[in-house]
This record gives structure tokens, C-alpha cells and sequence, in this order.
């Protein structure tokens, strides 16, 4: 305990900002959890009066249906974080697999398996999300799923270029030379190399994953209608923007304050994890 | 006393100058050019305006087409000629004889003639062809059709029916020409929007676009006035909303309405530039059940829906209290043949408070499925369908039916539910063809509706409705619509009626002459509208 008190007071001395970032992720996930306790009212409960400014009962003010905001951006945390680990955890580490695998062997396989990545990357990302989502059907499930699609090609890409490079390393070729099998140099040296760039992809992802399952729900084509999703609250608030301001401001703020947390720690892990930043030379 | 009496004439002649050209700087003489800018709120996809009801279908081709009459332009409660310049009936009630007008032509340039209008309504009248709003009109009304000339045709009825010539004027039965008919098959596609109408259909875009453009071999000599008409396909009201606050479209007179709170921000933000006014859509909001699946095959089921719907609360919140909650019809345009609202107000499941409705149909769940049950709540993504959705989500979560909402492009939306490919619809707003109290039953509630989506059959109601439909006593009409209603506000219906809808809208002030019509789609012609400069 008192080891991970110490580590905790290292990481804040080194990355302060990147300190303030985990306390965000920290509340974020806190939120999230206790989502069922924290919130006053249930996230679909439409008993109260339509538009009512934030005041003591209400600190977020009520949404068009006379839902409590405060409750529906609470419940929301929850339903971010989910889409935003799930998808980024599934997408990055089959995308990354995917780039190792193919990365290694080489040949034919690989340069089409980039031609591929080459496709997929090439088209914009919301587009291809919108039309994942418009084929697939609006669910939770679809989300993740069409985030997972989006978010592969690139940890494909950007982890086969460093099983290129360690496939060419001298402890490679020492356990070839050993006679290790490809698979098992795969698993056991290349690898364990990419994990800090995997753990990296994972927390720079996971707030863009988050943006754009907002941008779904904002487009109605998330989250479906009735989950208490950040985005679709952006939505409704849109078309009361000046009769009820706090119906956008809300969601919005939850919005940014969490990719900036995610955003901050992302870039600390990055710092830790590059040697030639982890030195004090960057 | 000669010259009193010069005097007298003298300022008698002066006054009628005076009135006269006072009268004359209000009535605005209208200007040639220009294009209007309107939009639709969804995509229409087919555009047979016999085969489809969606009000977009109407809006997408409302100027491409002439019908035998139509509602007036300029006084739209009042039913005049459009491709008929005289009709008469026969003293029985039962013939309608309508004289054509001669060398009028075809968008294509062919002549018009009677051939083309039994060819139309041949069609829609064909038992096997699916006609939701001009057929579901007609079909119980009319026995056949022939052709006596070339200019002259007459419709014979099954009984004398006071609404026939209101059916007939509704933008729905418009005339399509016999050769377009036999060469494509439908009126679907646009190349197929061959009309009579005051605009030849230009262009669709998918998703984006549809435009008309002046038909300057119309009928009517010196109209239209614009040259053509532009309606941007906007789906959400966000869009809309916007559209309309920076001037990109000069008219909201259709479906769906702004909220208040909406129309309280164009306001401001085009200040004297828009009028904007609060006016009934004509359309009635209705939740369906399918009764040929479960659960709601089973009637417990409905009728524990029907209580358990707070028609109130859904009208305050997802109408902002614009429309008339419960009523099957809505007094404010059928007069006294809606049911006494004092009445209305006692009937189980609209009557306040809930608490004793919602007991009920609890109970009534519970018999059925101790543990609630699942079921997936359709709907169409447009207006603010989603929103009610969610209302209704929560109401009925209480009685132990736990919702799940699927939401529908518009297109998709109408598609799946034609197939009955649906377990509840959970709103759906149905317009009616015309201001008659029976438009509603033939519409939604008979067997054979158009918009009967709930595949709801009720010998009772479809009994009541024919014999309202030929009763032409004004009184026991009354009565008989009356009995209908107390039915099926108070029995297990296959669509719960959650009242009528109202809404505001605007209208650029540089549009002149368009006056909004009594139903949602009529008058979208723009035959007579003008802009100014």
C-alpha cells in the first residue's frame, strides 16, 4: 500500500498534468460504478417538469421531458466508459494482433492484409462509423462493434511497424537460432515489446472511442434513443439551446472534461513509456 | 336641394374610390419569378401518391399534380374545380357527374382526356391495390366509374354520401395519366411525375433534394406566378430549425410542427421578418398494437395499454400541450360530432387521476406474464417520435411491459409497418384526408383502413362506420359517431388514440397569398403563391 502511495506521488511529481488527468479518469470511473447510488432519480424517469433551470433540486436543471439532468450525465459516465473500454480494448488488440501477426511473417499475406488497412483507413472515420451503424442496427452492442472496426486499422498499423522492426532484433535471431518457433517468438518476444505502444493506443483511443459514440448518439445513430448516452443529451439540447442552455451544457462539459482527462493520461503514459522522453531529453 | 343630392352622389362616389383603392393596396398584386424554398422532414423514397401515405410523398409531388377538384387556394374550406369545371349529383345522392376541362395537356405534352381519369381511379379503386389514404377514402363510397365522352365522366356511389366531394378533393386522389400509368406500371419513380399541375417535377436527390419548375402550359392561364419550387430534405429538428432561423426555407406550414419553445427562438432570431401562428395539424397521434402477434393478440394486453396511457402527460410533454389529449376526434375541427370532451374526460384510461387505470392494468399483465414482459416499441426517427417514444417507454414500464425502442428511417419505418413487421408502434401520427368526422375511422380504426397498421377488426366498428358514412341525417350521424367513439375509447382497441396534435409554425413574409388549408396536405400546390422581391 504504502509502495503504491510512493509510486502514485512519483507519477504526480514527474506528470502533474498527467496527475490531474488520472483524478479524472478516477471520478470518471468512480461515477460510473456507483452510477445506481450516485444518481438522485432514474435516468429515465419522466416525472418532473420539463425544462427546469438547475437549482438546488435539480443542479443540472430537468431535460425536455422533465427528466433530472444531473442523473441522466451520471447514468451517461457509465455508458461512456463501457463503449469507450470495451470498443477500444477489443478493437486495439485484434487490430494489434492482426499487425503483429502479419507484420512478422510478411509476404503476400501481409501486403494484403495493408491494402486492406490501406481502405479502411482511407475512408473517414465518422462515415464509416455511420455506415457500420446504419448496416448493423442501433444497439449497444453494434457500437462497440463498429468503434472496434474503426479503431483496428490503425493499432494494425502502428504495431506492425514495431514487430518489424523487433523481428529484425538480435534477441530474435538468438531465438531462432535456438530453434524457437515463429509463434512462439511471436508470444514470447515480440509481443511483450509492443505492450507499452498497445498500452499507450489504449488510453489515447478510449477518449477518441468515447468522442465518437457521441457523435453517434448526436447523429441518432448511438446508443439506442433511451439510454442516458452524453451525446443524444447534446442532441436534445441542441433544439433548446437558447430556451435551455443547461440541457447542453451539461452533457457538453462531461463530454470534454473526460477526453481531456483521458487525453492527459494518455500522454503521461506516453512520456513514461518513451525512453528518450522517460531520460528528460524531450 | 339639386345641388344637396350632387353633393350627396359626388361623396357617395368619392367614398366608393376611396374604399376601393384601399382595398385594393391589401390585396398585394402578385410577382412572376422567383423559387420558393420549403422542406420536407424526411426522405419520401417512393413517390406514388396512390400507393403511399407518408406526408412527404404528398409535399415531394404536390405540384406535379391536378385533381378533379381540390380545396381552393384562396378560401381553403371551400371545394372548388380543378381539372373538372362543373359537376353535378342526381337528386338521389347517388351519381356524380363531372365535366372536364378541354386542352389541357400532359407535363409530356399528351392531351388530357376522361380516359385518364378512369384509368386513375380504376386504379385506386381495385380491390387488390393498396391505397391507404385516396383509396381507404373511396372505396367504401364508390360502386364504379365510367367514362360518357371524352370530357365527361360520372361515379356511382354504393349509397348517397354527404363526404363524397371532400374525398375527392383531397390532395390523395389526384389524376395520373393512363399512358404513364401503362408504361411504368406505378407512379414511384420520378421520371413517372407526369402531371397536370401548376410545376414539372425537375430533380430528386436523395436525401437532399427535390425540385419543381414552372409548367408554363398550365392550365390555368397566368399562373404559377414562381418558377419553380425547391424543398430541401432536413431530418431533424435541429436542422430544420436552424434552416428556417438563417431564411434557408420560406415556409413550416406541415408536419411536424415547431415546439413552442422552438418557435419563441425563430422569433427571435428573424424578429419581424416571419409571422408565426399556432394551427391544428389535422392529424390524430395514435400507439398500434399488432393483434396478430403476441402479446397483443391478446385483448388484455390492449386494453391494459389503453388504460395505462397518461394521454395528458403525453401531450403536455411531447406536444408542449399543443393538441387535444384523448380525442378519437378533435372538436376544434369536427365541431359536435367529437365526442363531449366532459365526457371523454370520464372514460377509464383517459379520465385523471391515473392511479386507479394503471391498478387495472397491472393487474391485467400480471394475469398474463407474472414477471412483465419484453417487448420492442417501433418507430419512425423523425419529428419528435424518439421523444414520445421515451415517454411512452416510461408509462408503461409501470404496468410491467418493459420497452425497448427500434427506430426506423422514415421510409423503412412505413415498409415495416405495412408488413405488420411490428409488436407495438409507439407513435405514429395519422392525417386525415379532409375535415369529415368519418375520414378517422376509415382511416385508422375499420377494417379495412388504410393506416390500420394494428391489423384491428371490429365488426361493431366497421358496422357504425358504414352506416355514419351514408347517414345523412346530420343528428343521427352524430349519434352513431358518438357510439363509435365511446367504443373505442372504452374497449380494447388495436390503436390507443392519444389525442390531436397542434403545433406552430411560420411563414416568411416575403411569401404572399398562401393560406394554410384545413388538413396537412392541401393547398401545397403553390398555384397562386408569389414571392416578393
Amino acid at each position: 500500500m504504502r509502495a503504491l502511495a510512493s509510486s502514485l506521488r512519483c507519477f504526480g511529481a514527474r506528470q502533474p498534468l498527467g496527475a490531474v488527468g488520472a483524478a479524472i479518469v478516477a471520478v470518471l470511473v468512480a461515477t460510473a460504478v456507483f452510477a445506481p447510488a450516485l444518481a438522485p432519480h432514474g435516468p429515465k424517469e419522466a416525472v418532473f417538469t420539463p425544462y427546469l433551470a438547475p437549482s438546488p433540486e435539480f443542479p443540472f436543471g430537468t431535460d425536455h421531458l422533465g427528466r433530472d439532468q444531473l442523473s441522466r450525465v451520471i447514468w451517461g459516465a457509465r455508458l461512456s466508459l463501457y463503449v469507450g473500454l470495451v470498443s477500444v480494448v477489443f478493437g486495439v488488440t485484434l487490430g494489434g494482433l492482426w499487425g503483429v501477426v502479419t507484420g512478422y511473417f510478411g509476404g503476400a499475406a501481409d501486403n494484403a492484409s495493408q491494402r486492406i488497412v490501406d481502405v479502411l483507413m482511407a475512408l473517414p472515420p465518422i462515415i464509416l462509423a455511420l455506415s457500420l451503424m446504419a448496416a448493423l442496427g442501433q444497439s449497444m452492442n453494434n457500437v462497440v462493434l463498429a468503434l472496434a472496426i474503426l479503431l483496428a486499422p490503425t493499432a494494425a498499423r502502428t504495431l506492425r511497424a514495431l514487430a518489424l522492426s523487433i523481428k529484425e532484433s538480435p534477441f530474435v535471431e538468438a531465438a531462432r537460432a535456438v530453434g524457437c518457433s515463429h509463434w512462439r517468438v511471436i508470444v514470447l518476444h515480440v509481443l511483450p515489446n509492443t505492450l507499452a505502444a498497445y498500452i499507450v493506443l489504449l488510453t489515447v483511443n478510449i477518449a477518441y472511442a468515447i468522442v465518437v459514440e457521441a457523435s453517434l448518439s448526436f447523429l441518432g445513430l448511438g446508443a439506442p434513443p433511451d439510454e442516458p448516452s452524453w451525446g443524444a443529451m447534446l442532441n436534445a439540447g441542441a433544439q433548446a439551446i437558447e430556451a435551455a442552455p443547461w440541457m447542453f451544457l451539461f452533457p457538453g462539459l462531461a463530454i470534454s472534461l473526460t477526453v481531456l482527462g483521458l487525453n492527459l493520461v494518455g500522454d503521461a503514459i506516453r512520456d513514461l513509456t518513451d525512453p528518450r522522453l522517460r531520460g528528460g531529453l524531450g | 336641394m339639386r345641388a344637396v343630392r350632387r353633393i350627396s352622389v359626388f361623396l357617395a362616389v368619392v367614398l366608393l374610390v376611396g374604399l376601393g383603392a384601399g382595398g385594393g393596396a391589401t390585396q398585394e398584386k402578385p410577382r412572376y419569378g422567383g423559387v420558393l424554398t420549403w422542406f420536407d422532414y424526411g426522405d419520401p423514397g417512393r413517390l406514388d401518391v396512390h400507393a403511399e401515405s407518408p406526408l412527404v410523398v404528398q409535399q415531394a409531388t404536390a405540384g406535379i399534380w391536378s385533381g378533379l377538384l381540390h380545396w381552393d387556394p384562396d378560401d381553403p374550406a371551400k371545394i372548388t374545380g380543378d381539372l373538372a369545371e362543373r359537376w353535378r349529383a342526381s337528386p338521389d345522392g347517388k351519381t356524380y357527374t363531372f365535366e372536364l376541362r378541354k386542352g389541357v395537356k400532359w407535363h409530356d405534352g399528351q392531351p388530357f382526356s376522361a380516359a385518364d381519369v378512369k384509368a386513375t381511379f380504376d386504379r385506386i379503386l381495385n380491390p387488390e391495390f393498396k391505397s391507404p389514404k385516396c383509396g381507404a377514402s373511396l372505396k367504401p363510397m364508390v360502386a364504379s366509374l365510367e367514362v360518357l365522352d371524352r370530357y365527361t365522366v360520372r361515379f356511382r356511389l354504393k349509397a348517397p354520401v354527404v363526404s363524397f366531394l371532400g374525398a375527392i378533393a383531397s390532395a390523395w386522389c389526384r389524376v395520373a395519366a393512363k399512358h404513364v400509368l401503362e408504361k411504368y406500371g406505378d407512379l414511384d419513380r420520378p421520371e413517372a411525375q407526369i402531371g397536370t399541375g401548376p410545376f414539372k417535377f425537375k430533380r430528386y436527390e436523395r436525401g437532399n433534394l427535390i425540385e419543381w419548375e414552372k409548367n408554363r402550359d398550365y392550365f390555368v392561364p397566368g399562373l404559377p406566378y414562381l418558377d419553380g419550387v425547391k424543398q430541401y430534405i432536413l431530418v431533424g429538428a435541429p436542422t430544420q430549425l436552424a434552416a428556417a432561423k438563417v431564411g434557408r426555407v420560406m415556409l413550416w406550414d406541415t408536419w411536424p410542427p415547431m415546439r413552442k419553445t422552438q418557435v419563441a427562438e425563430l422569433a427571435r432570431a428573424r424578429g419581424n421578418e416571419i409571422d408565426t401562428y399556432q394551427w391544428p395539424v389535422n392529424a390524430i397521434y395514435a400507439i398500434y398494437m399488432n393483434v396478430q402477434k403476441p402479446p397483443f393478440s391478446n385483448p388484455d394486453l390492449r386494453r391494459a395499454v389503453n388504460l395505462a396511457v397518461d394521454r395528458q402527460e403525453l401531450v403536455e410533454k411531447a406536444l408542449e400541450g399543443a393538441g387535444v389529449p384523448c380525442a378519437i376526434l378533435d372538436p376544434k375541427l369536427v365541431g359536435d360530432f367529437a365526442l363531449p370532451f366532459e365526457e371523454v374526460a370520464k372514460i377509464a384510461g383517459c379520465r385523471q387521476p391515473k392511479d386507479q387505470d394503471i391498478a387495472e392494468a397491472k393487474r391485467l399483465v400480471e394475469k398474463h406474464y407474472p414477471n412483465g414482459i419484453d417487448v420492442e416499441f417501433a418507430v419512425r426517427a423523425v419529428g419528435n417520435y424518439l421523444d414520445r417514444a421515451q415517454l411512452l417507454v416510461g408509462q408503461l414500464t409501470r404496468i410491467g411491459i418493459r420497452g425497448t425502442i427500434k427506430s426506423y428511417e422514415s421510409a423503412a419505418g412505413y415498409a415495416a409497418f405495412g408488413k405488420g413487421d411490428f409488436t407495438l408502434i409507439a407513435t405514429q401520427d395519422r392525417g386525415m384526408n379532409s375535415t369529415d368526422p368519418g375520414d378517422v375511422f376509415h382511416l385508422v380504426y375499420t377494417t379495412e383502413a388504410g393506416s390500420n397498421y394494428a391489423r384491428w377488426s371490429d365488426p361493431k366498428v366497421d358496422d357504425l362506420a358504414a352506416r355514419a358514412l351514408r347517414e345523412s341525417n346530420r343528428e343521427r350521424r352524430k349519434q352513431l359517431y358518438w357510439e363509435l367513439q365511446r367504443h373505442i375509447l372504452s374497449d380494447a382497441p388495436g390503436a390507443v388514440a392519444v389525442g390531436w396534435v397542434e403545433g406552430w409554425f411560420f411563414r416568411d413574409k416575403r411569401v404572399i397569398n398562401y393560406k394554410p388549408a384545413k388538413t396537412a396536405y392541401d393547398n401545397n400546390t403553390f398555384m397562386k403563391v408569389s414571392l416578393r422581391e
